[in-house]
C-alpha cells in the first residue's frame, strides 16, 4: 500500500553525535534509516535521550549533521547553507512543543504570521494580509486575535497560532515536535483534530514526534520506535500496537496506563534508569536493560530488518529468520 | 479485631483565594472531599482546577500572603485542622500527613546529601539522635528500592525517577496515615512512571497509608485508586469509585473529557473536544462553571451551581441533567 | 500592554514617580533657568565674589545661590553646568548604548570566536582606569568637550554589550527564534527583527542607570581637571574650584554637589522605576 505512494523523504544513515567536554561523545542519533512516503504521517516515540527530536531538528536543519542524508526532491537537506536551503523553507517546516516560547512575545499574531511573508519577500501589504486572512480561516484564528500578543491567548490558541505560522508557505511535510505534549489534556485534542483536517485538505505528510504513545496512535499511519539513537521498530501503527516486537516496544507499551477497566494488564516494568547516550558500549543499546539479552546482543549491534510484511525490527531475536 | 473505618480526610466546603496584584482568584469554591482508611482516592483535574491547591490546604501550606482559606473545615483523623497552632501543624506535616511533588529536580535540597534530608523526618518527628536517624535513613532508601549505601549521594547524582523514589522515601519515612500525591510522575519517562507507580501502589497497600493522587492522567488513577474525584475550575463536578466515574461518567465536563482521550486500544475515532477554552480562574461565571463549554447548558445552570444528584450509592455528579436515583439521602 | 495598564504600573510605582518627577524638574530647571536668571555663568564680576546665598531676598536679581571666587552666580553656572553634563552624558550614552548594543548582541548571538573578542576587549578595557584613560586620550587627542564625549562612550559600552549579551544568550535559543530560522530568516533579520524588540527593557532600564553614572563621571573628570576646560561651568570643576574655599564659602561646593547626587539618585530611580513599569515580574 505504502510501496505505491511517492517517497517524499529519505532519511539514510543519520547520524549527529555532540562531542562533551571531558566526557566523550554523545550518540544522539545514530545511524538511523527511514522513508516517509507522500501524505503518510509517520510517528517517532520514545523516551527522553532516544533523539527522535534531534532527527527533527537536523531534518530542518536546525542542527548539523555529523553524517547521513536526508533527502527531499533529489536534494540532500543536510548541512546546507543558509541560502542553498532557503527554497526548500518552503517545502518543509516545524510546530514546535512549547506554546509559550515558540511565539516572539513583543510580536502580535499578525506580525507573527506575515513574518514568513516578509522574509521572502512575497507581495504588497495587503497581498500579505490576505495570505494571513487566509491561514487564520483554515486554522480558525478569529481575526479580533490579530492584535492580540501571545500572553494574551491561551496555550491551545498559541499552537495554533504555531501551527498556522508553519502552514505560511505551502510547505508539504512538516515536522510535528511534541506539539501537544504542553497543553492541557483537553485541548490536546482540538490540536489533533485540527492536525488530522489540515493533513487531509493540504495533503499534508508529518513526521510526527512525541513520547505520548495514545496520540501517535491516533494520528500516525506507521510509528518509529527510538532507544538511544537507534530505531529499534519500524512498522503500521495497528501492527507496533497490537504485535510489538522488540522487547523494549513491548515494555514501552506496557508502561502505558489505560483507564480502560475489562483489561486486568500484567506490566513489564522495566529495571534501572533510562541511560544516557555517552560513550554506550558496543551491542544492543538496549541489552542492559532487556529481558531476552543473548551474549550476541552485548557484542554486536542488531540491524534493521524485515521481520514481518512492512514490519522491520532491530533485534537479534528476530536476525535468524 | 477491626480498626473501625473512620475518614483519615474529611474536606468541608473548602473554599480558597488567591490575592494578587492582579485581582482576586478564586482557585477553590466549596469542595467536599472524604478519604476513608486505607483508601486510594484520585483527583483529577487540569491546570487551574484547584488540584494543587486543595492539596496545599491541607497541609497549611497555601503561599502567604496571596492564599487565603476562606471557607470551610479540613479534619484530619477527625480532628479540626483549622484549630490547632502551627506548632502542631509542623508535627502533623512529615510525619502523619505527608506529600511529594512533582518535580524531583526542584523537591529536594542540593545542598545536602539524600541521607542527611531524610534523616531530618526522623530527627525531627521521632527525636532520634543523628546516627541511628541516617541508619533509618538508609533503610527507607532499601524500601523503595535504592541501595542503602547511596545515602551519601547528593540530589544530582541520582536520576529524575530515583530522586522521586527518595521524596517517596521522606514522604512515607514516618508511616502517615496520609500521603499527598502531586502529579510525582508527570515530569518523569513512562518506562520509569511505571516503576514509580508500581512503588507507590506496593507500599501504599503494605502500609495501609490513605492516599491522595492528584493527577491528570487518568491511566494512573485507574491503576492506582478505588475512588476519584473530578475537578472542574474550583469546583469538584463528579465523584465515585473509578469504574463508576471512568466506565459511566454523567457529568458533561467528564464525559467530554473522556470523549477526548485518544486510545491506546480499541477503536480510533474521531475526537470529540470539549468546545470552548479554559476557564479563566480570575474571572468564572456564577453557577456552574462549566457551562460556557457544556453543549447540555440550561437557564438554571448560568444561576446557581447545581447540586449533588446521587446517581448511586457511591456515584454522584453535580448537575441539572439528571434526578437523584438514591432516595434523596446525602451519603458520601 | 494596554495603555490603562501602563496607567496603573506607573502609579504604582513610587520608584518611577519619585525618578522622573525629580529628573524632570532638573532637566527643566537647567534648560529654562539661565533664561530667567539675568546673570551670566561666565563673566566675572570681582566685585561680588564670595557672598553667600542670599535665597530669595532680592529675588530673581540677587544671588540666590551666592557666587564663586570671580563673583559669578553660582545658581546660573549650576544650571549652565547642567547643561554641559547633560550633553555630555546624552552624547555619551546615546553612543555608548548603540556601540554596546551592537557589540553585546554580535557577541551573544554568534557566540564563540566573537563572544571571546568582544568580551576580551571589554575586560582590557575595564582593567584599565578609565581616569587612566582619559588623561591618555586627553593627552594624544586634547582637552575639549568632543574628547571628553569619545572618552565617555568608550567607558560605558562595554557595560551594555555585557548586559546585552547576556540577554540575547537567553533569547536566541527560544523556539520563536528556531521558528523564524526555520522560515528562512537571515541572521540580521533575527537579530533585529526578533531578538531586538525583546532586549528593550533591560536597554532602557541600563541606559536611565548609565546616564546618572556618566554626569558622576564627568563630574570626578572635571574634578580632575580632565574634564571639561575652563571656563564653561560643569559641576566638577564647581566642586573644584570651591575646595580651597570650603571652610569660607562653602556654598560653592555644596550647591554643586547637592545637584549631582540628587541627578545620580533621581536617575537611579528612574531606571528602577522603569522596570518596574515595563517588567513587573520580581515584584512580591
Amino acid at each position: 500500500m505504502n510501496n505505491e505512494k511517492k517517497i517524499l523523504l529519505e532519511i539514510k544513515n543519520l547520524k549527529k553525535y555532540f562531542p562533551i567536554k571531558g566526557k566523550g561523545t554523545l550518540y544522539a542519533v545514530d545511524d538511523i534509516s527511514f522513508n516517509i512516503h507522500e501524505g503518510e504521517t509517520v510517528g517517532l516515540v520514545g523516551e527522553s535521550g532516544c533523539g527522535k527530536s534531534t532527527v527533527g531538528n537536523v531534518i530542518l536543519g536546525l542542527l548539523p549533521a555529523t553524517g547521513g542524508k536526508v533527502i527531499y526532491d533529489n536534494i540532500n537537506l543536510v548541512n546546507l547553507s543558509r541560502k542553498e536551503r532557503l527554497p526548500y523553507c518552503k517545502k518543509v517546516q516545524i510546530v514546535f512543543q512549547d506554546p509559550y516560547s515558540s511565539l516572539n512575545p513583543k510580536k502580535t499574531i499578525k506580525q507573527i504570521l506575515s513574518e514568513a511573508f516578509i522574509i521572502h519577500k512575497v507581495g504588497n501589504k495587503d497581498e500579505v494580509d490576505g495570505k494571513v486572512r487566509y491561514l487564520c480561516d483554515i486554522t480558525g484564528i478569529e481575526e479580533a486575535l490579530w492584535v492580540k500578543y501571545p500572553h494574551e491567548l491561551d496555550g491551545g490558541k498559541r499552537q495554533v497560532v504555531g501551527i498556522a505560522r508553519a502552514l505560511a508557505l505551502n510547505p508539504s511535510f512538516i515536522v510535528c515536535d511534541e506539539p501537544v505534549s504542553s497543553l492541557d489534556v483537553s485541548i490536546q485534542a482540538k490540536i489533533i483534530n485540527l492536525l488530522i483536517d489540515l493533513r487531509e485538505k493540504l495533503n499534508l505528510t508529518y513526521l510526527f514526534i512525541s513520547h505520548d504513545l495514545s496520540v501517535v496512535r491516533h494520528i500516525s499511519n506507521r510509528v518509529a520506535v527510538m532507544y538511544l539513537g537507534r530505531i529499534v521498530e519500524l512498522a503500521e501503527t495497528d501492527d507496533i500496537f497490537n504485535s510489538p516486537k522488540h522487547p523494549y516496544t513491548e515494555a514501552l507499551l506496557s508502561a502505558v496506563l489505560n483507564i480502560d477497566m475489562t483489561q486486568n494488564k500484567e506490566h513489564i516494568v522495566l529495571e534501572g534508569d533510562v541511560p544516557t547516550p555517552i560513550n554506550p558500549k558496543p551491542g544492543c543499546r538496549f541489552a542492559p536493560r532487556c529481558r531476552f539479552a543473548k551474549d550476541i546482543c552485548f557484542k554486536d549491534m542488531p540491524e534493521l530488518k524485515e521481520a514481518g510484511e512492512g514490519h522491520y525490527v532491530s533485534c537479534h531475536l528476530f536476525s535468524e529468520k | 479485631m477491626d480498626k473501625p473505618l473512620k475518614n483519615v480526610l474529611e474536606i468541608k466546603n473548602l473554599s480558597v483565594e488567591y490575592h494578587t496584584d492582579f485581582g482576586v482568584t478564586h482557585a477553590i469554591d466549596k469542595i467536599n472531599l472524604k478519604i476513608k482508611r486505607g483508601q486510594a482516592m484520585g483527583l483529577v483535574g487540569e491546570s487551574g482546577s484547584g488540584k494543587t491547591s486543595t492539596a496545599l490546604s491541607i497541609l497549611r501550606l497555601l503561599p502567604r500572603p496571596a492564599g487565603i482559606k476562606t471557607n470551610g473545615e479540613i479534619y484530619f483523623n477527625e480532628q479540626l485542622l483549622d484549630s490547632i497552632n502551627e506548632k502542631k501543624m509542623q508535627k502533623l506535616r512529615g510525619n502523619r500527613m505527608s506529600m511529594i511533588f512533582q518535580n524531583p529536580l526542584t523537591s529536594l535540597n542540593p545542598v545536602f546529601t539524600v541521607g542527611e534530608q531524610i534523616s531530618v523526618v526522623f530527627q525531627n518527628h521521632y527525636k532520634m539522635g543523628k546516627r541511628e536517624s541516617l541508619v533509618r535513613a538508609g533503610e527507607m532508601l532499601e524500601v523503595v528500592g535504592i541501595p542503602r549505601n547511596r545515602i551519601l549521594d547528593y540530589p544530582h547524582q541520582f536520576s529524575g525517577g530515583m530522586r522521586q523514589r527518595v521524596g517517596i522515601a521522606m514522604g512515607l519515612a514516618c508511616n502517615p496515615e496520609l500521603l499527598i500525591a502531586d502529579e510525582p510522575t508527570t515530569a518523569l519517562d513512562v518506562t520509569i512512571q511505571l516503576q514509580i507507580i508500581e512503588l507507590i501502589k506496593e507500599l501504599q497497600k503494605k502500609y495501609e497509608t490513605s492516599l491522595l493522587m492528584i493527577t491528570h492522567n487518568l491511566g494512573i488513577i485507574s491503576e492506582l485508586c478505588s475512588v476519584v474525584s473530578v475537578m472542574y475550575a474550583g469546583t469538584i463536578v463528579e465523584y465515585g469509585t473509578v469504574r463508576e466515574v471512568f466506565m459511566n461518567p454523567q457529568h458533561p465536563y467528564t464525559i467530554g473529557l473522556l470523549n477526548s482521550l485518544p486510545k491506546i486500544v480499541g477503536e480510533r475515532n474521531k475526537l470529540t473536544a470539549i468546545a470552548g477554552s479554559a476557564a479563566n480562574a480570575n474571572n468564572l461565571p456564577e453557577g456552574c462553571k462549566f457551562y460556557p463549554r457544556c453543549p447540555h447548558c440550561m437557564e438554571q445552570c448560568k444561576k446557581d451551581f447545581p447540586p449533588f444528584i446521587h446517581l448511586s450509592q457511591s456515584h454522584s455528579a453535580a448537575c441539572y441533567l439528571y434526578e437523584d436515583k438514591s432516595g434523596g439521602k446525602i451519603n458520601e | 500592554m494596554s495603555k490603562k495598564e501602563l496607567i496603573r504600573r506607573i502609579v504604582r510605582s513610587k520608584f518611577f514617580m519619585l525618578g522622573f518627577i525629580l529628573v524632570m524638574i532638573i532637566v527643566i530647571c537647567i534648560l529654562a533657568g539661565p533664561r530667567i536668571l539675568p546673570h551670566d555663568a561666565m563673566t566675572m564680576n570681582l566685585s561680588d565674589r564670595l557672598i553667600s546665598p542670599q535665597w530669595f531676598a532680592k529675588g530673581t536679581n540677587g544671588y540666590i545661590m551666592g557666587t564663586d571666587a570671580l563673583g559669578q552666580d553660582l545658581l546660573t553656572r549650576l544650571f549652565v553646568g547642567g547643561r554641559t553634563s547633560f550633553l555630555i552624558a546624552l552624547f555619551a550614552v546615546l553612543g555608548g548604548s548603540v556601540l554596546g548594543t551592537f557589540m553585546g548582541m554580535l557577541a551573544g548571538y554568534y557566540g564563540k570566536k566573537w563572544d571571546t573578542l568582544i568580551m576580551r576587549i571589554g575586560d582590557v578595557q575595564l582593567s584599565i582606569n578609565t581616569t587612566l584613560l582619559a588623561i591618555v586620550i586627553a593627552s594624544i587627542l586634547g582637552a575639549s568637550v568632543a574628547n571628553l564625549i569619545i572618552i565617555m562612550i568608550i567607558s560605558t559600552w562595554v557595560k551594555f554589550a555585557r548586559v546585552l549579551r547576556g540577554e540575547v544568550m537567553m533569547i536566541k535559543n527560544k523556539e520563536f527564534i528556531h521558528a523564524s530560522r526555520v522560515l528562512g530568516a537571515s541572521n540580521f533579520h533575527i537579530m533585529f527583527r526578533q531578538v531586538l524588540p525583546n532586549v528593550t527593557t533591560p536597554l532602557i532600564v541600563l541606559i536611565s542607570q548609565q546616564f546618572g553614572q556618566i554626569i558622576l563621571l564627568e563630574a570626578a573628570l572635571s574634578f580632575l581637571g580632565m574634564g571639561v576646560p575652563m571656563p564653561q561651568p560643569s559641576w566638577g570643576t564647581m566642586i573644584s574650584e570651591g575646595r580651597q574655599y570650603l571652610s569660607t564659602a562653602p556654598w560653592i561646593v555644596v550647591a554643586p554637589g547637592i545637584a549631582l547626587m540628587t541627578t545620580v539618585v533621581a536617575f537611579n530611580f528612574l531606571g528602577d522605576g522603569i522596570r518596574d513599569v515595563l517588567d513587573p515580574k520580581m515584584k512580591h
